[in-house]
């Protein structure tokens, strides 16, 4: 208890400090915003780079809609939020913020305007490295503005108070999460920054509590999202589920692996940000979700369960899904994957297998 | 699967066997659910078990035919793909005249807004595949035949 208080007060007076940086920011960053060192176009392409390691556009591009002008809706327990416009827009976009003004944004959830929602994920990005904030700024305010105004957030009151985020950033955002491995090779390490802070995997993967704080007694234990939930990608959790560091680094460069596809909230992950990293980062990611000695993969053991449940359960099997999936659940190559060894039928949860037989895999 | 079991056992080989992997749904028959609507199956995936109790419709089933089985009349759906020269090598046919059954026999049940007509047959005709481009004259068929039967529009004629 007293470990807790000394470290809340802690944080109270981080807090107060960030809102007394606030105020200065928002003074000068007026005067100070057009007297950036011009970026190099170097950094403009790393800023892209990380930015995709981010997966900005995730969230700050709408369907069809311009890239980063915002509009995406993001489904919450609290209500939707939308993603904003990111665009250098003067009037709706970043267009009149300074490096310093997106670096307090990307790591305390703290705009020129007002606090942010922790939809966005600077409870992740906080301790992002502050050149590769400054390299995604400089690619934003490359790119064209778009004169999108923001849509308005269908929040529920007391959510819809902005002022009581100071009290949810000064009490929930910590500067590190845990780690769920154990490593310390140069690319654990690396997998560490590009998994925690970059690709903010713990944002879906780690349970939340009942304030929306993700608890990190948990850490990217699994999580319940929309329809579909974020499985458990701890290393035991992986290995439970058959996963090898090299079929890891086969998902996210192509979204597919022997134990099945990205689907649900983690194809637009693949699509938009994993497949356009570089080898050795996402060989990294893999390496700091299963540890420097990654546990041996479980192989598939055979249920228990009612002979006659069984029985009536392979006969829809094989009606139904046996033609792409394949008779023994090997399925066809290009067509299904299978299902034999699949991630989300070796789940415990058997929500997400229900889920996509009930609504379908987007294509 | 439910196709071969139509064209091997049963002789009626109008279900087309396209792709053969649920992509193109040439193949697909009509369930009738016992709560009176209906949907679209691909019989390529779906396996002949699948159907034991339940009631289908193949394109076969779909004109009128006298006492001797013999064709009569068209359906609507039918006669409109003729009238409007729908398809070329029709093979992808059977599907489409299907999903343009199932979706009549819907508005029948539940009319649609004159300004959703058109997003309606779009979804309805959607997932249909057809190797000749025939989709424009497909949709004006039915169109045609959905604009042209009583009772399919609310606040049109
Ligand atoms: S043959 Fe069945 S969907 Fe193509
Ligand atoms: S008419 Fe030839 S495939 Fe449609």
């Amino acid at each position: 208890m007293m470990v807790r208080f000394k470290n809340t007060m802690l944080k109270l007076a981080l807090a107060g400090l960030i809102g007394a940086a606030l105020v200065g920011c928002g003074a000068s960053s007026q005067g100070s915003a057009n007297a950036e060192v011009p970026a190099s176009a170097e950094q403009v392409a790393r800023g892209r780079y990380l930015a995709r390691a981010g997966d900005c556009a995730a969230c700050h591009t709408a369907k069809d809609g311009a890239p980063f002008a915002g509009g995406y809706p993001l489904h919450t327990p609290f209500g939707t939020i939308h993603g904003t416009n990111i665009t250098p827009d003067k009037e709706h976009g970043i267009g009149g913020w300074s490096s310093d003004d997106f670096y307090l944004a990307m790591t305390d959830g703290v705009t020129p305007d007002h606090r942010l929602y922790p939809a966005m994920p600077y409870t992740s990005y906080r301790a992002m490295k502050r050149e590769d904030s400054d390299a995604i700024y400089a690619y934003l305010m490359a790119q064209k503005p778009v004169a999108q105004p923001n849509l308005e957030n269908g929040l529920s009151f007391p959510f819809n108070i902005r002022a009581g985020l100071w009290f949810w950033q000064a009490l929930f955002v910590e500067d590190k999460q845990p780690d769920v491995s154990a490593g310390s090779s140069a690319s654990w390490q690396r997998g560490r920054y590009v998994s925690n802070v970059l690709g903010h995997c713990a944002e879906c993967h780690t349970p939340r509590k009942f304030s929306g704080q993700m608890d990190f007694s948990r850490q990217l234990q699994g999580n319940t999202l929309d329809r579909i939930g974020a499985p458990d990608i701890t290393p035991e959790g992986l290995a439970a589920r058959g996963w090898t560091l090299k079929d890891l680094n086969a998902f996210f460069a192509t979204g597919l692996a022997p134990q099945g596809s990205a689907y649900g909230e983690m194809y637009p992950v693949v699509h938009l940000s994993t497949q356009h990293l570089s080898k050795s980062d996402l060989s990294a990611m893999s390496t700091y979700l299963l540890g420097d000695k990654p546990p041996a993969p479980q192989p598939v053991r055979p249920v228990a369960a009612d002979a006659a449940e069984l029985q009536a359960g392979r006969q829809v099997c094989t009606a139904v899904c046996a033609g792409c999936h394949g008779g023994q659940g090997e399925g066809k190559p290009h067509v299904a994957v299978a299902m034999k060894g699949n991630s989300t039928v070796r789940l415990k949860d058997a929500r997400n297998l229900i889920v996509a037989t009930l609504d379908g895999i987007e294509e | 699967m439910m196709i071969d079991f139509l064209h091997e056992y049963l002789n009626l080989t109008g279900s087309r066997l396209g792709c053969g992997q649920g992509v193109c749904h040439a193949c697909v028959l009509i369930h009738d659910r016992e709560d009176g609507t209906s949907e679209e199956i691909r019989t390529c995936i779906t396996g002949a078990h699948f159907f034991g109790g339940k009631t289908i419709r193949t394109v076969e089933g779909l004109a009128r035919r006298n006492d001797k089985g013999e064709v009569v009349e068209l359906s609507a759906v039918q006669q409109a793909f003729l009238t409007h020269y729908s398809f070329q090598c029709g093979y992808c046919t059977p599907g489409f005249v299907n999903a343009a059954t199932v979706l009549v026999e819907k508005l029948k049940r539940e009319p649609v807004e004159k300004d959703k007509v058109e997003e309606t047959i779009t979804e309805a005709l959607n997932e249909h595949i057809c190797r000749c481009t025939g989709y424009v004259r497909y949709f004006e068929a039915v169109k045609d035949v959905v604009l042209s039967t009583p009772g399919l529009v609310k606040g049109g004629k």
